[in-house]
């Protein structure tokens, strides 16, 4: 060891080994005299340490928690980008049709009004006269 | 100095030197000081036995193919660096509490670092040279880290330079440059020893 500044003699050297003799003794003392408590908390504290060696975790737990965390990505990227309802495009045939439907829930107007066709409105009530009376004829 | 260093070499360190066959007589070996190391650094029972057990635990876990003759560097190291991350934690446990306190109580002073309550028995008070052990814990507690831990790990717990630096992560040279400076700072420190 080379101490800086060091003027020391072999009395010194002499001192410093039994300095740190003594200061190992007491250590060495100081762990063999610990409380029977704390050995038995060591002891214990190995033993978990060993046995944790002993057990590994087993495949199917090991991928579980992974798995899982995968599962519950692909679940919330289904649920984003789930397509909307599908909309007909608009032509005088689904106008028609929802027009029927329309009258069906007794309403005069179909929802998407704005977009129908201005004739419908004229021949609203012949449709409607036109579907009753084949209801009827159909039935008898 | 040299020749205590190389005294050391040969001689009293020899005994802790045994080379143990399996990790469960290797942890047996050196549970006790490991909890001595930790409960002088730490100050605190319930610390020093959470960084003992952790560091057995780490061992196992990553270490356990390893030649037998890597053990000790490898769980002196793990056990060194979780003595560490406990001091840094307690020490931004204190400043959180600090900043909650206001830092300071009723009549302005600063307040103390807080430091948890120690309800177990006495680390000392079984021992038969108390009052030598409590001038020894004293002395070394108030070395600096690397310090400390240079001489604990090389002088108390016989390590050799090489595995020493090993458990520090440092060279060599800045092993003996600690420890030089440790041993200075401790006789200078434990006058009533000469």
């Amino acid at each position: 060891m080379n101490l800086p500044n060091d003027h020391r003699t072999g009395h010194h050297d002499e001192a410093d080994q039994a300095f740190v003799q003594h200061a190992r003794e007491l250590w060495q003392e100081a762990a063999r005299r610990i409380d029977p408590t704390t050995a038995g908390q060591l002891r214990a504290a190995r033993r978990r340490a060993l046995d944790s060696a002993r057990t590994p975790t087993s495949h199917a737990t090991r991928w579980l928690i992974p798995t899982g965390a995968l599962a519950m990505v692909a679940l919330a990227a289904l649920m984003v980008h789930e397509p909307a309802p599908q909309q007909l495009p608009v032509t005088p045939m689904n106008t028609a049709v929802v027009a029927v439907d329309a009258d069906n829930d007794d309403n005069d107007l179909p929802p998407d009004a704005e977009q129908a066709d201005p004739d419908l409105y004229q021949d609203l009530d012949f449709y409607g006269w036109l579907a009753a009376n084949q209801n009827y004829m159909a039935a008898h | 100095m040299n020749s205590a260093v190389g005294t050391l070499e040969a001689g009293f360190l020899a005994d802790t030197r045994e080379l143990p066959t399996t990790l469960d007589a290797f942890l047996a070996q050196v549970e006790k000081r490991a909890f001595r190391m930790a409960e002088l650094q730490l100050r605190q029972r319930e610390d020093a036995m959470d960084a003992v057990q952790d560091a057995m635990l780490r061992l196992v876990k990553h270490y356990r193919d390893k030649p037998a003759a890597e053990w000790a560097p490898l769980f002196w190291g793990i056990l060194r660096r979780r003595i560490v991350d406990l001091q840094r934690r307690r020490k931004v446990r204190s400043i959180v509490v600090g900043w909650f306190s206001g830092g300071r109580d009723g009549d302005g002073d600063d307040m103390p670092i807080w430091e948890p309550a120690d309800q177990g028995p006495g680390p000392l008070e079984r021992l038969h040279d108390v009052q030598s052990y409590a001038d020894l814990a004293a002395a070394v507690g108030k070395l600096p880290r690397r310090q400390r831990e240079a001489f604990m790990l090389r002088m108390l717990e016989g390590l050799d330079v090489a595995e020493t630096a090993h458990a520090m992560g440092c060279s060599e040279g800045s092993v003996k440059t600690h420890l030089s400076r440790a041993v200075h700072h401790l006789r200078d420190q434990l006058e009533d020893w000469r």
